[in-house]
């Protein structure tokens, strides 16, 4: 399979996807019934759970994806690292605790825009400290120990503002957060949200080329003509925008940015930069999938998209590591 | 004609002074290998010449114009730079690899342009690897993987070409053919620079010998001008015996 037809199932099985999850739920509805919901032609109780509930919660599942795996393949590009991911970085961990400081003193109430600014802040300012901390450190280990370090400070300052919450709802609304989730968005949040994801991952995708040049390393890269300079601010702001304004439309969802990419690799001749489109697709793909699941489990309550992602993606992430060989390095 | 010149490059880290009031011209139609210990400057001197590394006084002027101001596809249509170390991230395609050569030009893996795929193409047939061209890096031998980095540096077609240990870690048969290839560039027009840690390599396939020591260039000429037990002595502190035959000089290791 090239690329390209990598690209064209990979669209397919997207848009079947959010159609499923409009069609999936508590009240069944028939595949006509859906369409002419989505064309407003239905009962207005049919076009508010198409148009109210299910579409943006599908379409957030799928912008959120997408963003994640674009911003792994691009850091991974960067850091030459399959194990490179916002979440392993500590990226989503800081986004979501700056999210969590809006939402703790109520700036979130102020402005829709807030949350996603204090989570964009958030991510920013990891991804420019795992940047900078890539020029003097040549290790991508030590780095990833770096992020790792970053995940558990943001957990522990997380889990210190669970401990002083005033009252149980906003412990609640913290946990949900923390848990990363897709329920109940509407297309306000989009709105607010993926217009910075969007600009995130045009900034990634403009910059793609130089990610192929990297994989020779940095030296031979910025001999062949890359200004290795730019490439890491495009990365980071990039990757920053993307991660950040999902976190605030989902919380905190690890992993897919590995496994997406780990997967379309092979097909993509293990170029970064052919490995961006399919890895947002892919990882797209694997959380409206991944919801529909949630949505469909007959538990009490409702599980929550992360931790269902973390649950696949955990054990994914050690047998990708433990399949890592020597010559990547 | 393409000029790549080096003016009294001083580079200083720290308290250490790794390059000290160095100067050297490359030009097309030569072959200059830099000989001299670990820690001699050698591979300094090349990362400054390219602009790579800011020296702390002198300059380096490609065609006239100071390296530092040119911006990196600039420098990179002009000098190809094969660094020492050639890590590969990913288990690519060898094709790719020597496509990423391209890389100023312009090139986007997957859908090169008529020139990019000429080039890439001379690239392949010059080094030999046509066999290997849609095999993937990670199951390549060293001296297989070597070509695949000198292919990659010919395919930009630029007139210069700056090499830091190329042989390096090779058996005698691939550094041999590693140094024709670049032999065979220099004889087609370009010029070369390349570190070289082997003598007698050096002597045999160079036009021009730069023997540098604790980040001095002690002296700079053509193998039978500048190989001398003296000057093996001061630059890689061995004592070896030097006879003139009509190939050149015949360099044997005595001792320490």
């Amino acid at each position: 399979m090239t690329s390209r037809h990598l690209l064209v199932v990979l669209v397919v099985g997207c848009i079947i996807a959010i159609l499923a999850a409009c069609l999936l739920g508590s009240t069944p509805m028939g595949l006509l019934q859906v369409v002419k919901a989505l064309l407003g032609q239905s009962s207005a109780a049919d076009n508010i759970v198409v148009w109210e509930i299910r579409l943006p919660r599908a379409l957030a599942a799928f912008v959120v994806g997408a963003a994640l795996g674009a911003s792994g393949a691009a850091l991974q590009g960067l850091l030459r690292n399959p194990l490179a991911e916002p979440g392993v970085l500590g990226v989503t961990a800081t986004s979501s605790l700056s999210a969590t400081f809006a939402l703790y003193y109520g700036f979130a109430a102020t402005s829709p825009l807030l949350l996603p600014v204090y989570a964009i802040a958030g991510a920013l300012l990891a991804t420019a400290l795992l940047a900078a901390a890539a020029v003097r450190i040549k290790s991508v280990v030590t780095l990833i120990l770096i992020g790792v370090g970053l995940s558990s400070f943001s957990a522990s300052v997380m889990s210190l503002l669970l401990n002083l919450a005033p009252n149980p709802f906003s412990l609640a609304d913290m946990m949900n957060w923390l848990l990363g989730s897709v329920a109940n968005r509407s297309f306000l949040d989009l709105l607010t949200t993926v217009p910075f994801i969007a600009v995130g991952l045009a900034i990634l995708f403009m910059s793609r080329r130089g990610l192929s040049a990297l994989t020779l390393g940095d030296e031979a890269a910025s001999g062949i003509g890359l200004n290795l300079h730019r490439q890491r601010i495009a990365v980071v702001l990039g990757a920053g925008l993307a991660t950040g304004a999902a976190v605030a439309l989902a919380g905190a969802i690890g992993f897919v940015g590995i496994i997406a990419p780990h997967i379309v690799r092979p097909f993509v001749n293990y170029d970064p930069a052919r490995s961006l489109l399919p890895s947002a697709l892919l990882a797209g793909l694997i959380l409206v999938l991944a919801d529909i699941v949630v949505r469909l489990m007959p538990t009490s309550t409702e599980l929550k998209l992360g931790v269902v992602a973390a649950l696949v993606g955990a054990p994914a992430f050690i047998w990708i590591a433990m399949q890592r060989r020597v010559t990547y390095d | 004609m393409t000029e790549l010149i080096a003016k009294n490059l001083s580079v200083t880290a720290g308290n250490a002074r790794l390059l000290d009031d160095a100067s050297l011209a490359l030009r097309p139609g030569e072959l200059i290998a830099v000989l001299g210990p670990n820690g001699a400057g050698k591979t300094t001197l090349m990362r400054a010449m390219l602009g790579l590394v800011e020296a702390d006084q002198g300059s380096t002027t490609l065609d006239g114009r100071d390296v530092i101001t040119l911006s990196s596809t600039e420098r990179a249509r002009t000098v190809s730079y094969l660094p020492q170390r050639r890590p590969l991230a990913w288990p690519n395609r060898v094709v790719d690899i020597i496509a990423l050569g391209r890389f100023a030009h312009g090139a986007a893996l997957g859908r090169l342009s008529q020139a990019d795929a000429e080039a890439v193409d001379y690239a392949i047939e010059a080094c030999q690897l046509r066999e290997l061209a849609h095999r993937n890096a990670d199951n390549l031998s060293g001296g297989e993987l070597a070509r695949v980095h000198f292919a990659r540096a010919l395919a930009a077609r630029t007139p210069l070409l700056v090499a830091d240990e190329p042989v390096a870690a090779l058996d005698p048969r691939h550094q041999l053919r590693i140094a024709e290839l670049i032999r065979e560039f220099v004889d087609a027009g370009g010029g070369a620079l390349v570190v070289l840690h082997d003598v007698a390599l050096a002597t045999r396939f160079a036009d021009r010998l730069v023997w540098m020591s604790s980040g001095k260039i002690l002296a700079d000429g053509s193998p039978r001008d500048t190989v001398s037990a003296e000057l093996m002595q001061q630059v890689y502190d061995v004592r070896a015996h030097i006879e003139f035959d009509e190939h050149g000089p015949d360099i044997r290791i005595k001792g320490i």
